[in-house]
């Protein structure tokens, strides 16, 4: 029994700083702020700002203009510049991303240097989270389950493993 | 073979198929979620992929798993065998539950949709439903030999019912409506596809050793309790 | 000829003590007719609404009177100590099978032969002139629902909770039978071609025909116990 808990003991650490590892990768890219917050409160600095392209308001750049569209989310809407180049004309309207870039608070703007698709790191959180989080506790169970019935088997005098004898 | 033997075997060379599918899962876990970069449609979405496939493939590697340890239990009328059977129905209902879930994950931002009338989603569903109606009819037996060919019969008549449910809901699918949204085809490029091949080997090898811990603990709760039934009767005696 | 004469002989004892009694065939019949009747209270009748969901009805009471008919298929068996008999018979087991099968097959029919009309009658629904598609569709499924039902019945008839166990087994793996046989009667009821619907006929086909050589093979293995 000893020698399950500190196998157990040692797959949790590995899991554990593998996690670790994620959430150290991840940490930086996770936090976004919503455009009822940046328009409200006002923001500094690098920003990720989450939302969704408004419809009706997409204007594709072309020939040195910018890429202008309104990003709304949790009520408040803001009016995003993107300079570079959208290369494969992923962009569209009432398509969920997220925008790199910085808050301009004089023009009430945001100049967006890079645009992402939405992460969605919640779902794949909560995948990894019921699937793998179930099978260790199944696997626990089940091996904590047998050395006790091997245990009780030993004392009760029934069963010798070949291995054992 | 007797059952002594057969465990003995099992005892000493689970561990083995313990460290690989660990050494695997965690390398695949790490290249999945840390150094893979994101797929260029789906985002960092993909990343279920590493989880939900495996998952789904090992339902079915667990699936046929049941269906020859069936014929194999007609055949030669092993206990054990039937022990391994009980095993691996329980190992497919939880890999195929699994698989449902991910699946359902994945499918909310990727399709828009918890629940998709996708052949493959009702195949795995109406297996889900077989399995939990296989333990079903297990638990209603008492019976030890009558239980096990029961079930067998039950296993396999499911096994082959797969395929025709599979074909019947794509014929049916495809007559409604076209598939707006089509699950295969997920093209992998390198990069994904070195964790995806580390955890679908690492999860159908640690199948392989939850079956065999499964298989033992099964007969071992089925010797304590054929001993225990003896002292009993000697009690009553 | 002992095979064949084994086959005719069973489903004969079952048609001859259904026709002196007449209990499953009547219990299968109103149990029917009450779905029938629910059904109509529980959606609009407007005649757009009634070719859409007509053949998920139709289906729905069949698979019903399937549950309630072909679960107590070897009850009967049981309850006069017949299986101890079965089991002694000489040559191949599977005709035992195969004559259970038959009467089944036969009652099944009957019952939804008589229900038709009264689908006429409380829907609305033409289908003289539909009447030879209609009825090669619901053989040809209900072949294969007795095929499975009848294995079912005798796998579950020895058990605990008998009456839950057989549909939690049976429904699941009919699907393609109610599939194929919803889509071919909805077919025919439009009055569409026959080739227009001829390949579910096809499929409720392979499976009839597969499930009945591997139930026919595999049910010596229940009449062992």
């Amino acid at each position: 029994m000893k020698r399950l808990y500190i196998r157990w003991t040692v797959l949790v650490l590995i899991f554990g700083s593998i996690t670790c590892l994620g959430i150290l990768r991840y940490d930086r890219e996770v936090k976004t702020v919503s455009p009822a917050k940046v328009s409200s409160e006002g923001a500094k600095g690098e920003l990720r700002l989450l939302g969704m392209i408004e419809a009706g308001s997409f204007v594709r750049g072309v020939e040195g203009k910018p890429t202008r569209f309104m990003l709304s989310g949790e009520g408040a809407k803001v009016a995003v510049v993107f300079s570079g180049k959208d290369e494969d004309e992923s962009l569209r309207e009432l398509k969920t991303i997220v925008a790199l870039g910085k808050w301009e608070t004089e023009r009430k703007q945001f100049d967006a240097s890079e645009l992402a698709l939405d992460p969605n790191y919640g779902f794949v959180t909560s995948a990894y989270v019921f699937s793998l989080i179930p099978l260790a506790f199944f696997l626990f169970y089940m091996e904590r389950r047998v050395s006790l019935l091997y245990v009780m088997i030993k004392e009760e005098k029934v069963y010798q493993s070949e291995t054992q004898a | 073979m007797t059952a002594t033997r057969f465990i003995g075997i099992l005892r000493k060379y689970e561990k083995w198929f313990g460290i690989v599918a660990l050494i695997l899962i965690s390398a695949g876990l790490y290249t999945g979620l840390v150094t893979s970069s994101a797929d260029y449609f789906q985002g960092e979405v993909v990343r279920i992929m590493y989880v939900h496939v495996p998952f789904a493939q090992t339902a079915m590697l667990a699936y046929s798993t049941l269906f020859f340890c069936s014929i194999w239990y007609l055949w030669k009328r092993d206990a054990i065998v039937d022990n391994a059977c009980h095993a691996a129905a329980g190992l497919a209902l939880f890999f195929t539950a699994g698989g449902l879930i991910t699946g359902a994950i994945w499918g909310k931002p990727t399709w828009n949709a918890w629940w998709v009338w996708d052949p493959r989603l009702t195949s795995f569903a109406i297996m889900f439903l077989t399995l939990v109606g296989y333990l079903m009819l297990r638990t209603f037996l008492d019976d030890v030999e009558k239980r096990a060919t029961f079930a067998a019969i039950l296993a396999i008549i499911g096994f082959i019912d797969l395929p025709i449910i599979h074909f019947s809901v794509e014929w049916w699918r495809s007559l409604h409506q076209p598939l707006s949204v089509s699950t295969r085809g997920v093209s992998i490029a390198p990069d994904m596809l070195v964790p995806f091949a580390l955890m679908s080997f690492g999860v159908g090898i640690l199948f392989t050793y939850m079956l065999m811990v499964r298989t033992q603990l099964l007969y071992l709760e089925h010797l304590l309790e054929a001993k225990q039934g003896r002292f009993l009767s000697e009690a009553e005696l | 000829m002992h095979f064949f004469r084994l086959i005719r002989w069973i489903a004969w004892k079952d048609l001859l003590s259904e026709y002196r009694n007449r209990e499953n065939v009547s219990s299968m019949f109103f149990f029917a007719l009450n779905v029938i009747l629910i059904f109509s209270f529980s959606f609009s009748l407007d005649p757009d609404t009634i070719k859409e969901i007509m053949p998920g009805i139709i289906w729905v009471a069949f698979g019903f009177t399937a549950i309630i008919g072909l679960g107590k298929s070897f009850l009967i068996e049981v309850n006069n100590d017949c299986m101890e008999y079965f089991q002694t018979l000489p040559g191949p087991k599977g005709a035992i099978y195969l004559g259970k099968f038959l009467g089944n097959f036969l009652f099944m029919l009957m019952v939804e032969i008589i229900l038709f009309p009264l689908f006429v009658l409380f829907f609305n629904l033409s289908i003289l002139d539909q009447a030879l598609p209609l009825l090669l569709v619901s053989s040809v499924a209900t072949f294969g629902l007795s095929a499975l039902g009848t294995l079912f019945s005798a796998l579950t008839v020895q058990i605990r909770a008998r009456e839950v166990m057989f549909p939690i087994l049976l429904l699941p793996l009919s699907v393609p039978i109610f599939i194929g046989a919803v889509e071919a009667t909805r077919g025919a009821l439009s009055g569409d071609p026959f080739s227009m619907y001829s390949h579910w006929i096809e499929l409720l086909t392979v499976f009839d025909v597969i499930f009945v050589v591997v139930s026919f093979w595999i049910f010596e293995f229940i009449l062992d116990y």
